[in-house]
């Protein structure tokens, strides 16, 4: 142990109460931060994977091409994109696309959808709805619609063409379960009866009040539409990567493609707005407890004048003097860290078990956490450099001390 | 008694305050202190005897002259090369024995120590205690230095300052604030250490007694050495 470090930790543990109060500052301040973090993430997270399980991570639309009008002023809005392309609904090869598709290494699978919308009537219930036309066995690959099932049975509606899977949502207001009967009324001005083979629910709002799925081919009859799919949804190895392999694709098939980050860009600013507002208060905290460190150590400087004066005439030199104080500094911070992270888990672990009806943009009956070690480290070092800024101005001071003041007493 | 010199000042001079309230300290003063010697500085309040003890302390930088210890010229070394010869030639006693409150009398005797290295923690307690030993405070290393009695505290700090074996003491007045018994006891206590272990020692006192008692005594009068006689004759 190097003397200054001794030294330090006299000096520390001789001020207990002061000690105590600079720790505790540090210890709320680091826990606070992992917790909130941990929350804010956490209905991030749970809305991306809700997203990504319903919507998939990157989706294929409709077909392009470039405008030749070269008498056009080009577009600079955001919108450029568009104004330079002419659009064509719909996918006429989507099996030539997903067999091409598929050899990316990034697809873990891929699924045609025909989207269309209608308005289903159930009893004297009637609702606008998002239908999905799908293939029930691609799309089991591609989404999470299998555990997505909350009644009902997913081999029920594979196995009955007639069948649909509706949203909770959508379900609750329309009044129907699994079993029950739901009409569809079709482009063609008709209704068409279905059988609800399964209530599903993905978590994100949006989709579980106005999804339902039913197969490709009923799908295509029921828009009157000439093409099997309007979209392709692709399951990805690594989802941050559906931005490149999105503009891949682009180029490659010249249909529209956008990922899930492009697509949850609204949402994902509100977490991330949100994110940032908690983390920038709960900074804040840390820096109190930083003032409250700065005034401690400054403090046992000014009531240490006499000891410091002492240890410079025992040879100790100015950098030693204010290693002191910066190791109490450092003390501090790396007690609180340890602590003040032990005690953000339990937070983290407490907040994951509070009962929270959440049935808004998702659904939760709990506080949804993210247990992510990136907070714990953001947490350490806000309190390091805190702490560290707080002892310097100290530690410089008491270095700065001249000793022979001290030591001169009342002679000249 | 040896001829070695331990050490020495030529010339020194140093200005206190600023402008308007700036004050002549010293003016000129030498002195030469040889290995087994002690001197005593006396002089009325305010006539540079502390201000010389820091300058030779390397405390305090003068602002003319020169300083040598043991022949090495080190008034104008920097300041952690200065730290580094006052922690392994040098030992400091003042008035007030400044000990560290919370620490026990051996953790005091063992701050320098810690600061020079030598020696495991086991070695510095074993010479903490041995010093502590001879100045009858075997019975009380683990007390803290608050709790013991003033004479007491002046013996820890004098045991303190011969714990890196330094070449020269320099004490600021060590019994000023101690009674006749103990005066007596803590100034023959530094005679024996000086005498046995040839190191020099310098102090400042107001006690004719104890300064008649030393080899060499200087008076200071307006920063400058007056007088200089040795206890067998003037010089």
């Amino acid at each position: 142990m190097t003397p200054p470090l001794y030294i330090a930790l006299r000096f520390l543990f001789h001020r207990k109460r002061a000690f105590v109060l600079s720790l505790c500052g540090v210890v709320f301040g680091v826990a606070i931060f992992i917790c909130t973090q941990a929350q804010t993430q956490g209905f991030a997270k749970r809305f991306i994977n809700s997203t990504l399980g319903s919507n998939g991570a990157l989706v294929l639309r409709a077909q392009f091409r470039p405008r030749e009008d070269n008498l056009l002023v080009p577009a600079t809005s955001s919108n450029a994109k568009a104004a330079r392309r002419r659009y064509f609904e719909g996918i006429t090869n989507a099996s030539e696309i997903m067999r091409i598709s598929r050899r990316f290494s990034n697809v873990v699978a891929c699924a045609p959808v025909l989207r269309g919308t209608l308005s289903a009537r159930a009893g004297f219930e009637t609702a606008t709805i998002d239908l999905f036309g799908i293939d029930a066995a691609l799309h089991l690959r591609t989404t999470d619609i299998g555990q997505q099932i909350i009644t009902g049975n997913f081999d029920d509606f594979r196995n009955n063409p007639s069948s649909v899977i509706v949203g909770s949502r959508l379900a609750e207001s329309l009044g129907i379960g699994a079993g029950d009967a739901v009409q569809l009324l079709s482009s063609g001005g008709e209704y068409w009866r279905f059988t609800v083979a399964a209530i599903a629910r993905s978590g994100v709002g949006s989709v579980d009040s106005s999804r339902v799925y039913c197969h490709g081919t009923i799908a295509q009859k029921l828009l009157r539409k000439p093409y099997p799919a309007s979209m392709i949804i692709y399951k990805l190895r690594e989802p941050d990567r559906a931005p490149g392999l999105a503009k891949d694709f682009e180029r490659l098939f010249q249909h529209d493609s956008q990922s899930w980050q492009e697509r949850e860009e609204a949402n994902l600013q509100l977490f991330l707005t949100l994110r940032m507002s908690i983390a920038i208060t709960v900074s804040l905290i840390i820096l109190l407890a930083g003032f409250g460190i700065f005034n401690v150590l400054t403090m046992t400087v000014l009531s240490k004048v006499k000891e410091i004066a002492i240890l410079r005439s025992m040879g100790y030199r100015r950098r030693d003097i204010s290693s002191i104080f910066l190791w109490q500094g450092a003390m501090i911070a790396g007690a609180g860290s340890v602590i003040g992270c032990i005690l953000g888990a339990l937070l983290t672990w407490g907040a994951s078990h509070i009962p929270l009806r959440v049935r808004g943009l998702l659904f939760a009956d709990y506080f949804p956490i993210a247990w992510d070690w990136h907070h714990y480290l953001w947490a350490i070092l806000l309190a390091t450099v805190a702490v560290a800024i707080a002892s310097y101005a100290p530690a410089r001071r008491a270095a700065e001390f001249p000793p022979v003041a001290t030591l001169r007493g009342s002679s000249v | 008694m040896s001829n070695e010199i331990c050490l020495r000042c030529e010339e020194i001079e140093r200005y206190l305050g600023e402008d308007e309230s700036r004050v002549h300290a010293l003016r000129g003063v030498s002195l030469t202190l040889e290995a087994g010697t002690i001197h005593a500085v006396v002089g009325p309040s305010g006539c540079g005897k502390s201000t010389l003890l820091y300058i030779l302390g390397l405390l305090d930088q003068p602002d003319g002259g020169w300083v040598t210890i043991e022949s090495e010229l080190v008034s104008h070394l920097p300041d952690d090369v200065l730290a580094h010869k006052r922690n392994e030639l040098l030992g400091f006693i003042f008035q007030f024995h400044f000990l560290m409150e919370d620490f026990t009398a051996q953790e005091n005797v063992m701050i320098p120590m810690r600061r020079l290295g030598r020696l495991s923690e086991q070695g510095m307690r074993e010479r903490a205690a041995e010093l502590l030993e001879a100045v009858d405070l075997g019975t009380k290393l683990s007390r803290p230095s608050r709790h013991l009695s003033g004479g007491e505290q002046q013996r820890v700090a004098v045991a303190r300052a011969l714990a890196n074996d330094p070449r020269v003491i320099l004490a600021d007045e060590p019994t000023g604030n101690l009674d006749t018994k103990n005066s007596q006891r803590a100034f023959e206590l530094l005679q024996e250490m000086v005498t046995r272990g040839e190191k020099a020692l310098l102090l400042v006192t107001h006690n004719p007694s104890i300064a008649e008692a030393c080899d060499w005594i200087h008076e200071m009068r307006d920063g400058r050495i007056v007088e200089s006689h040795r206890r067998n004759g003037w010089r």
